[in-house]
């Protein structure tokens, strides 16, 4: 990370690309080598004169040639040695008539070698000058000298049109500035270029500074100005000589750099993630600004004495393995990728993945490694939450006294619970058995219900609740109780079947026990009932019979006296034909009560079965100072009853109500009512009696509150009733005394 | 009209049975007083001769029973059960209750002839033992204190000698005393007066009783 970031070196642009040595390139022809060139013409001229012949004229030929070529060197050459030939030729043809040949020939000869190596050692110098003009020229940078003390002495035509400045007018410019460049430099830093070249010509080191000039149209670029005091071989100054560099692309790419590194960095700030580089053996090298702030640990922090990662950020507990990761990491190039606890500023830890990869070199090397952690503790929170609510679902489902187990609407086994599993002695591997050896546990007789009853509910999608017997662990078969129900989903496909059962054995044996308990109890009340029946009947009929016996023997005494005793005997006799026939009335009495004449229904008004009670009792009811009133509605729609019975039902509630009003005082009334209802008629009998004191236990036989009652008129009342289909019940009547109310369904509704 | 020797109590309150049961009586020659209720029997006024009550357990006002239970604190006649559905429990607490038999209801005629033969034989033997205790008891009302000390002494068969030291008196004034007692109580004998005395409840000496005579007499 560190090395991503590095910060450019302000200016760093190649600088020996352009100025590969300090030279100084002479621009210009220098005003000694034309007058070399000039010397070298004369001389020719002289030779022309002096030979009388052209080939002095070689020489100016050569020298302007030259002034135009500086190749043209080996040519010159060959052209003075070939002049030398031809004047040697000349001067061997015509030596007798020249004077002094030989001397004038050496000196000729000697004249032009000296002008040949003088025209040579003039033209060395333009070769060299045009070359460095040519490079000058060929440079992308604007050139210039100026003199020791400033004045500048050259710039180039191309500075000139750059700003637009004709060239006529080299007096404008001076380094240390005048209207020239006053006008061309960006006022911002026009300040600071000055600085430097006063700062630069006082003390004679290089000058180097960028700034902003303008150009023809106003526009501002950058450039790099670099120059330097440079000397003569003699050590003399020979002025100042330097380039101006149009930087202006490469200041812009800069920024362009900087800002897409800022970006960069704001980037590596800004993500939430905690971003860290190492280097190739693992040394912490960056951790970006969030990764100080969220843990508080600055990359110091976080590297050991050694170099390596101190995990200080890491939980202890994590720290094992996160160690272990990273070392694995490290030793094999592997990304890596862990999960722990990290530090907070605060001090807590917080749930982190941190992933990291390996910056390798093009030949696989790695460079650096990048990391990133991020914060899932939220996550890693809300999973354990829901980890832990699953555990304890598990818990629930496992603790619960109960079996559970879903499939698939393909029918294929999803869960069974392990209690099940274990109940049937089976582990998950058995899965695919399960409910094979499930269906062979239910008892035979109920398991073709059951089967059937289950493939209609998975047919039908209908929840399925059945008992059956399973046989449980020891072989014996418990009493279960099965649940079936589909979930389903939004559009009401089942997408899972869930099942229940629950061991309900004991509760259906107990059930069993009870219903025993009750059905012996009730034969055992009706054992009692009916032995309390005889001994009522017994104590009915005994008590005439042993007055009948007793009369019997006395009469046999009386009989049997000397002399007989006839008058008693014949008493005894009218006694014993009294209570024999007493009995017997008790036994006609006791029959007809008990007499189920069945089917005997009739179409009857209950109006004329109540007139002819009236009409039998009346003179009861007169005898005992009472009086009836009925009142019957009209429209009380007839009842399909056993006249008899009901007669006889009506006689005892009237008797009843009669016996209740014997020690009563005041007016003594038997209201005779009936109404009709919706589907019935009811029927109300009503005294004036003190009411009864317990209505639910009057219905019972042998209940009686009456000395010689037995208890059962009004229980053989209610059974009547009841076999009619009606109710008999008691309410209090006001202001005082009881009603018993009874209801016989309709003629209509028994045949509806 | 004869001196009535005895008579039998019926409470039933069944009047046919009543007067069944008064016919069958009389045709033995017993006579017999009826009544409807326990109230009305308990009110009446009843000749004290040897007598048998022939009660029904079920009475309209007071359970049979429990009249037995209020009667029978007292001096009172044997008790005859008749009932028209005996069951076991009021069977039970009738005979504890001292009842002489319990008969259901239609009896025989000589299970309850003997029944009520045997209640008022019962019902005499207790009334003259009553009358000797009652007259045992007034002779023995005429004894004096010294007399009384002497009775249970002699009786317990001591010695004159050591039933003189027990009182600390002399043999001759015991022998006084024991003369006394013999005429007072008219007993022929020793044995009757031993038998006189266990009537009374008089019991003769305990063993304590007679140790520490010793000791006060050393």
């Amino acid at each position: 990370m560190r090395t991503l970031m590095t910060q450019p070196q302000s200016g760093g642009y190649p600088r020996t690309l352009i100025f590969p040595s300090r030279t100084v390139i002479v621009a210009a022809l220098s005003e000694r080598r034309q007058f070399g060139l000039a010397l070298t013409c004369a001389a020719g001229g002289v030779a022309c004169w002096l030979t009388a012949t052209p080939l002095g004229l070689l020489a100016p030929i050569a020298v302007l040639y030259l002034h135009f070529e500086g190749r043209a060197v080996a040519l010159l050459r060959a052209v003075l040695i070939l002049a030398c030939l031809l004047a040697f030729l000349a001067a061997c043809l015509h030596a007798p008539s020249y004077r002094e040949p030989p001397l004038f020939w050496a000196g000729f000869f000697v004249v032009a070698l000296c002008i040949g190596e003088a025209v040579l050692a003039q033209a060395k110098l333009p070769a060299d000058t045009m070359q460095a003009t040519r490079i000058v020229k060929s440079m992308p940078a604007f050139t210039w000298s100026a003199s020791r003390d400033g004045q500048t002495t050259y710039v180039s035509a191309s500075v000139l049109s750059y700003i637009g400045q004709r060239a006529d007018r080299p007096g404008l410019f001076h380094i240390l500035g005048n209207s020239g460049w006053r006008g061309a430099i960006h006022p911002e830093d026009y300040p600071q270029v000055m600085e430097k070249r006063r700062r630069a010509l006082a003390t004679g080191e290089p000058f180097d500074v960028e700034y902003r000039v303008r150009r023809y149209d106003g526009v501002y670029r950058w450039f790099w100005t670099y120059g330097s005091l440079s000397r003569e071989e003699d050590g003399q100054v020979a002025g100042w000589y330097g380039t101006m560099i149009d930087i202006e692309d490469k200041k812009q790419a800069d920024a362009r750099l900087r800002r897409s590194e800022r970006q960069l960095q704001q980037l590596i700030d800004t993500v939430p993630a905690l971003i860290w580089s190492t280097t190739a053996d693992g040394t912490p090298s960056y951790v970006n600004k969030r990764f100080a702030d969220v843990t508080g640990a600055v990359l110091a922090d976080i590297t050991a004495p050694d170099g390596s990662p101190s995990l200080s950020v890491i939980h202890p507990d994590d720290r094992p393995i996160a160690a272990k990761a990273v070392a694995h990491s490290f030793a094999t190039g592997v990304p890596y990728v862990t999960r722990y606890r990290q530090l907070r500023r605060d001090g807590s830890y917080r749930w982190t993945e941190t992933r990291a990869e390996a910056l390798r070199d093009e030949a696989g090397r790695i460079l650096q490694w990048y990391g990133v952690s991020v914060d899932i503790d939220d996550l890693v929170t809300a999973q354990q939450a829901l980890r832990k609510s699953e555990q304890e679902l598990q818990q629930l489902i496992d603790a619960l006294p109960v079996h559970l187990w879903s499939w698939t609407p393909e029918g294929d086994l999803a869960y069974v619970s392990k209690r099940y599993l274990q109940y049937l002695g089976l582990s998950e591997a058995h899965f695919p058995d399960f409910t094979r050896v499930v269906a062979e546990l239910i008892h035979p007789e109920d398991g073709p219900e059951v089967r059937r009853t289950a493939e209609r509910c998975l047919k039908s999608g209908a929840a399925f609740t059945m008992r059956y017997r399973r046989r449980s662990i020891d072989g014996g078969y418990r009493w279960i109780e099965g649940r079936s129900e589909p979930l389903r989903d939004r559009d009401g496909t089942i997408v899972r079947w869930y099942h229940v059962s629950i061991d309900i054995d004991d509760a259906v044996r107990v059930q069993a026990e009870l219903r025993l308990a009750q059905e012996n109890l009730a034969r055992q009340s009706q054992a009692a009932s009916l032995s309390e029946l005889s001994a009522s009947i017994a104590h009915e009929v005994n008590q005439p019979l042993a007055a009948v016996v007793a009369n019997s023997h006395a009469c046999q005494r009386w009989l049997a006296a000397d002399p007989p005793n006839l008058d008693r005997a014949r008493k005894t006799v009218e006694r014993i034909i009294r209570d024999a026939n007493g009995a017997a009335d008790v036994v006609s009495r006791i029959r007809a009560l008990f007499k189920r004449s069945a089917n005997t229904a009739s179409r009857t008004m209950l109006g004329d079965v109540i007139g002819e009670v009236c009409g039998l009792m009346q003179d009861e009811v007169a005898r005992r100072r009472a009086r009836f009133e009925a009142q019957i509605e009209a429209d009380a729609p007839p009842v399909a009853v056993d006249r008899i019975q009901i007669q006889q039902v009506f006689s005892n509630l009237i008797r009843n109500g009669l016996d209740a009003m014997d020690g009563a005082v005041g007016e003594k009334v038997i209201g005779l009512r009936v109404r009709r209802l919706d589907g019935s008629v009811q029927v109300e009998i009503s005294d004036t009696g003190p009411g009864v004191e317990h209505p639910d236990r009057v219905f019972e036989p042998f209940y009686s509150t009456k000395e010689s009652g037995m208890g059962m008129g009004l229980a053989i009342c209610r059974s009547v009733v009841v076999s009619h289909g009606g109710r008999l019940w008691v309410e209090d009547n006001q202001p005082h005394g009881a009603t018993f109310v009874f209801t016989l369904p309709s003629e209509a509704a028994e045949t509806r | 009209m004869t001196k009535r020797s005895q008579i039998v109590f019926v409470v039933d309150d069944d009047e046919r049975l009543c007067d069944a049961l008064g016919e069958l009586l009389a045709s033995h020659g017993i006579e017999a007083m009826t009544f409807r209720s326990a109230g009305e029997y308990m009110t009446a006024d009843k000749p004290d001769i040897p007598a048998c009550l022939i009660l029904d357990v079920e009475l309209p006002d007071i359970n049979g029973l429990d009249l037995q239970r209020r009667v029978t604190q007292g001096a009172h006649p044997p008790i005859v059960f008749i009932t028209g559905h005996g069951d076991i429990p009021s069977t039970v607490r009738a005979m504890k209750g001292g009842a002489l038999d319990f008969l259901a209801k239609p009896f025989s005629e000589d299970a309850l002839m003997a029944s009520v033969r045997t209640g008022i034989a019962q019902d005499r033997a207790e009334r003259s033992a009553r009358v000797e205790i009652a007259s045992l008891r007034r002779r023995y009302l005429t004894l004096s204190p010294r007399e009384r000390e002497v009775l249970p002494l002699v009786v317990s068969g001591l010695l004159n000698k050591q039933a003189a030291a027990e009182l600390g008196i002399s043999e001759v004034t015991l022998q006084l005393h024991r003369r006394n007692v013999m005429q007072k109580m008219e007993a022929a004998s020793l044995a009757d007066l031993v038998r006189f005395a266990e009537r009374l409840g008089v019991s003769s000496i305990s063993p304590q009783r007679k140790g520490r005579a010793d000791h006060e007499r050393g």
